[in-house]
């Protein structure tokens, strides 16, 4: 498959382990990535200045998918994945702010298409290439390993707008990790936010947030938490020292993106997959699994 | 000549506050035909009616057109005092003036006054072609069929009887008792709901006016009201109900456990089993998919029970048998079902073992229950040291089911009570909810009573329940009262499921030509004024299958349904109103569009044999027919039309709502 | 007026009340009966008190300004919880994102990070400048070391295009 990528601000200017994870797996499954034109932000931020603003960088965003001529495009954050669906939702159903959005576009030269299929990395890799492809191609099983799965809020809430997975019961980003031969942990605080949009106005208490769920997880036998949103991602993993600080108590939870952990399994090179740039520690996750 | 009298009816404002009805009536008297044009306060009066009679008999008037209400409202009214006067009650035609003009164009009463003179106008025109027409009488049966063994079908088939109707009552299951059987207590009096239900089920079984068939299904229906062709399946029980005496001796040696639906799946039973502890009939029965026999159809396999058995009751060759009976009306009493709360995901129902329904909570508190009544946490047999309950469950919710369940409020007082009576130990109860209904007889008394029972109410319910290790349950509950996020442990949670539309509604309901209202329940024909009946002729309805409801509602309404069909029936004849559909047999050219389109299976063929050919003719049960007119629509010969909705009727009236001036003809 | 809040001595503003409902399509603020397990379940109600109920019922009534200049919206981390869960498919989400909207809109109290993201859009395109980043072993990286491609920069008519979209008024 070819699609277009979008990949937002935040893997962008700082969660690149999440870029090169993907870049770097996604060939091993067919999945060829087209970038767009421009980097540019969906609008995420701007919607709680402004949300016709907002609707109309989302649907920029799908306009500029239009413009590679691909029908799919995958957007492997959770926060901008939310966003373009609103945005498409809007335009669906709000005429006025349609025509507006779509004058402003044409302003540009760009053109909204209703009919690009958006993708998360979650249904990307277990609807469209599917568990019993991953479990072919991986490599290096990972046997004897146990993960727990921290799915986001924005890719699965909320379900009238039409979400990757379950609200209550997400079960997809599991199945992913069982594909590669792990064991996942249920928890308590599975659907408890990563508090990460708390940061532009309450930097403290968006630690906290993050802190009390990396606390919960202390308490359970896991080998890795694992995370498929550069939000939660950069939260849990990049932040995890100051959340400790926060919430005065010490973590030490090793956090991977869900393609990052996929590449492990397929073999390839740690630092190509920018494991030397996950700030948690890591490191007797990585030995335990090359022994 | 047809000489027509208008009569517009002021209606007091109703009508009159936006059409100028002097105008009207004005217009009207100079209309062709019409030979008396009146207005008057309110023409469904004694006086308005007898003005009416008086010019039919003063002017020979011969057609009358009333412009007025909805004909929903006074058309028997008007049609009884025409007849009173003389004249054939189906030369009455009414204008609607109240529905259609002033309350839907009340701020424009030019517009309205105009409209309200071309509908008369279109009256007058179809009043010259009315045509007198007689109701038809049929006999009736004295008989009912009640479809459902609970609560409601025990008591409208216990009226029916004692007033010497014959009662056919079918229940699906082997035991009559229904929902009402597995209730511990019922409230607001705390009666044992077995004490106060088995006497009547007993009565029902006695009963010489009532065939009681349980394990038996309505499969078919034919016939029109008075007259029901209905063919019931009597499921084998594969054990001869004249030979049993319901000792259980086979139940003990079967080695073949299956869960017990009596009990709510929380226990199992055997594949052999007497339904439920004050099961009537008192007879076993056999599943037929988990027992071995049966399932393999080898008799070398198992047979314990037909061995065990010394009354030589066990008949594995039992067949089914389909049983016809004739009867005037049916009620429709199947009940209700639950709410399947793993559809509320966030609750934890079905994940975690510690939270149950409020049918599962009533199954324990019952003495011959799972537990022998005691309260426990299911996941470690042990006394719970709190409980929360939680309303609204699948109700009140634009996610599942948006009405009220109406006895989720009552059921959990009770509940709450009954744990405070039960558990000697020291039990926090807690009861979270959003609005606490009591409404009834002696409700709020008991809300009083709970209140002085050290139950905590909290205002608000939890967003989301939480497991432990241990798998007692917590959840966060914010209260209105006191403002504050309130961390509740609990070690049994009981969810206040609501009521749901038994799954059997769409079979019975298409069985019975009887619709469903938009949540799901049975239609009843009127919600204030008609709440115990379809509106299909003959079709009553009680109980939880209209609409979700407690026992005192519950019994009312079949004691109500037996009232009415004993009223239609008791006469051994009814009338049929006449505005049905009627074929020219020459012109049926036989084609069968009619039958095939007709909802109501209320057109047959009959062969006629004459002048050497066999031609088959389409020929409408009147009693059937609801004169809805799609045959008509339909008939590509015109044979087959509605009485006073013919073709020429209807396009008159359509002439005259196109022409200002006079229309033409006229009788 | 027929309804005074005693404490604030405010009234109901049915004007701003029409603003927000404006913004909300199809999630009904009317249809709360306040079941309260917006609250119950609310992410940010523990650390920062935000009570989404209280606010769909001020809304409800009108005092809709108070709500506009306070601080309390700013509070709500964005889980939708609410709008998932919510028995009669109101949304204290969206309901919050338009009183952020109306704030804005009157240039009350705005969170400066929010306006950092305008800036850094208006300039880059992207809300957040490409940070310094380090590995576990404190060796300083970027983009380029990485081998990934460069970020690539919005075209020109964009900055006065979304200047536009962010004047727009609903």
């Amino acid at each position: 498959m070819k699609t277009a990528v979008f990949w937002g601000c935040c893997i962008l200017t700082n969660q690149l382990g999440y870029e090169m994870s993907v870049r770097e797996v996604f060939p091993k499954l067919d999945i060829e990535l087209v970038d767009l034109h421009e980097s540019v932000c969906c609008g995420d931020p701007i919607k709680s200045m402004n949300d016709f603003a907002a609707n109309y960088l989302g649907a920029r965003v799908i306009a500029l998918a239009n413009q590679t001529g691909l029908h799919d495009l995958f957007v492997p954050c959770n926060r901008c994945h939310f966003t373009i669906s609103e945005a498409k939702n809007t335009i669906r159903q709000n005429q006025k702010a349609a025509r507006r959005i779509k004058e402003l576009l044409k302003e540009e030269g760009l053109e909204y298409n209703p009919d690009i299929k958006m993708w998360h990395t979650i249904d990307l890799l277990h609807d469209h290439v599917g568990l019993e492809k991953i479990r072919k191609t991986i490599k290096k099983p990972l046997e004897g390993l146990r993960m727990a799965s921290h799915v986001g809020c924005q890719i699965i809430r909320y379900s009238d707008l039409g979400r990757v997975d379950d609200a209550e019961n997400p079960h997809k980003l599991d199945e992913l990790i069982r594909a590669l031969g792990a064991e996942t942990v249920d928890y308590a605080e599975k659907l408890d936010c990563c508090g990460s949009a708390l940061t532009y106005s309450h930097p403290d208490s968006a630690l906290s947030l993050a802190g009390s769920k990396l606390k919960a997880l202390q308490t359970i036998k896991i080998d890795s938490l694992i995370v498929s949103c550069p939000n939660c991602g950069l939260m849990f993993d990049a932040r995890q020292k100051d959340t400790a600080t926060i919430i005065g108590v010490k973590l030490n939870i090793p956090v991977l993106y869900y393609t990052q952990l996929l590449g492990v399994a397929l073999d390839i090179d740690e630092k190509r997959l920018g494991l030397h740039l996950n700030q948690s520690p890591i490191e007797n996750l990585l030995a335990k699994i090359s022994a | 000549m047809t000489k027509i009298g208008v009569y517009v009816c002021h209606c007091g404002l109703n009508i009159a506050g936006t059409v100028d009805v002097e105008k009207v009536t004005e217009y009207a008297q100079n209309l062709p035909n019409v030979t008396a044009a009146r207005h008057y306060t309110y023409m469904c009066s004694e006086p308005g009616q007898r003005m009416i009679q008086d010019d039919i008999k003063a002017h020979k008037l011969d057609r009358i057109v009333i412009a007025t209400c909805s004909p929903r409202m006074h058309e028997e009214t008007f049609r009884r005092a025409v007849a009173e006067a003389g004249l054939n009650p189906y030369l009455v035609e009414i204008v609607n003036l109240r529905e259609h003009v002033s309350w839907v164009h009340t701020h424009e009463p030019e517009k309205a006054t105009e409209k309200a003179k071309d509908l008369v106008r279109m009256g007058v025109a179809r009043a010259c072609l009315l045509e007198p027409l007689e109701k038809r009488t049929v006999k009736v049966e004295k008989s009912v069929l009640v479809v459902g063994g609970g609560i409601a079908g025990i008591q409208t088939s216990l009226d029916l009887a004692n007033a010497c109707f014959k009662v056919y009552l079918v229940e699906k299951s082997p035991s009559i008792g229904g929902r009402m059987a597995q209730l511990d207590k019922t409230f607001p009096t705390l009666d044992c709901s077995a004490c106060i239900l088995t006497p009547k089920m007993v009565d029902v079984a006695k009963h010489p006016n009532i065939t009681l068939l349980t394990n038996a299904e309505v499969t078919d229906v034919k016939g029109f009201v008075g007259n029901y062709e209905v063919s019931i399946l009597q499921k084998p029980r594969y054990v001869d109900a004249k030979k049993c005496v319901g000792c259980e001796l086979c139940t003990k040696v079967c080695p073949v456990k299956i869960p017990d639906k009596f009990n709510e799946n929380l226990t199992q039973k055997r594949a052999v089993y007497i339904y439920s502890v004050h099961a009537v009939p008192k007879i076993a029965a056999i599943d037929p998919t988990h027992c071995l026999r049966l399932k393999t159809k080898k008799s070398s396999v198992c047979g314990k029970c037909q061995e065990a058995c010394e009354a030589k009751a066990i008949a594995f060759e039992q067949q089914p048998e389909t049983i016809q009976v004739k009867v005037g009306g049916v009620v429709i009493a199947v009940g209700s079902e639950v709410f399947d709360a793993s559809r509320m995901a966030e609750l934890g129902y079905g994940r975690f073992r510690n939270v149950i329904s409020n049918i599962e909570f009533e199954r324990m508190s019952d003495a011959s229950g799972p537990t022998s009544g005691k309260i426990v946490s299911p996941s470690n047999g042990k006394t719970p040291r709190s409980i929360a309950f939680v309303q609204c469950v699948g109700s009140r919710d634009k996610r599942f089911h948006i009405y009220c369940c109406r006895v989720g409020c009552m059921v959990t007082l009770k509940q709450a009570i009954l744990a405070r009576e039960k558990i000697l130990e020291d039990v926090k109860i807690y009861i979270c909810y959003i609005d606490l209904r009591a409404f009834g007889k002696g409700y709020d008394e008991f809300y009083s009573r709970a209140r002085d029972m050290d139950i905590d109410f909290i205002a608000g319910i939890p967003s989301e329940i939480y497991c432990s290790q241990n798998e007692s349950l917590y959840f966060d509950v914010y209260d209105r009262g006191t403002n504050k996020l309130l961390e509740i442990h609990a070690d049994l949670v009981v969810l206040a499921t609501g009521l749901v539309p038994n799954s059997d509604l769409e079979r019975i309901s298409s069985l019975f030509h009887a619709s469903r209202s938009a949540d799901g329940f049975m239609l009843e024909a009127h919600p204030k004024l008609r709440p115990l009946e379809s509106a299909v002729a003959g079709i009553f309805l009680a109980g939880a299958c209209q609409g979700p409801k407690d026992i005192p509602d519950t019994v009312a309404q079949a004691s109500g349904a037996a009232a009415k069909a004993i009223d239609m029936l008791s006469s051994g004849k009814i009338e049929l109103e006449p505005l049905k559909a009627v074929v020219d047999k020459d012109l049926c050219s036989g084609c069968r569009i009619c039958e095939s389109i007709c909802p109501f299976a209320a057109i047959e063929m009959k062969t006629d044999t004459g002048k050497d050919k066999e031609k088959s003719r389409a020929e409408v049960i009147e009693a059937v027919c609801q004169g809805c007119g799609l045959c008509s629509s339909a008939c590509p010969t015109g044979a087959i039309k509605i009485q006073q909705f013919s073709n020429p009727q209807v396009l008159f009236q359509v002439q005259a709502a196109f022409e200002k001036a006079k229309p033409k003809g006229g009788k | 007026m027929s309804l005074v809040d005693l404490m604030s001595m405010a009234t109901p503003n049915f004007g701003s009340r029409e603003k927000i409902l404006a913004k909300l399509c199809g999630r009904e603020i009317v249809n709360c009966f306040q079941c309260i397990k917006c609250t119950s379940g609310c992410t940010a109600l523990k650390l920062l008190e935000l009570k989404p109920h209280e606010i769909m019922k001020l809304v409800n009534l009108g005092f809709v300004d108070e709500l506009a200049s306070s601080e309390i919206i700013w509070t709500c981390a964005t889980c939708l919880k609410c709008v998932q869960r919510c028995p009669q498919k109101a949304s204290p989400y969206h309901v919050i994102v338009a009183l952020r909207n109306l704030a804005v809109e009157r240039e009350a109290k705005v969170p400066e990070g929010y306006l950092k993201a305008v800036s850094q859009i208006l300039e880059t395109g992207l809300a957040e400048a490409c940070r310094k980043i380090v590995t576990r072993k404190m060796e300083a990286v970027d983009r380029e070391y990485l081998r990934l491609p460069e970020v690539s920069k919005p075209k020109e008519s964009f900055q006065a295009v979304f200047m536009k979209a962010m004047e727009e008024k609903p």
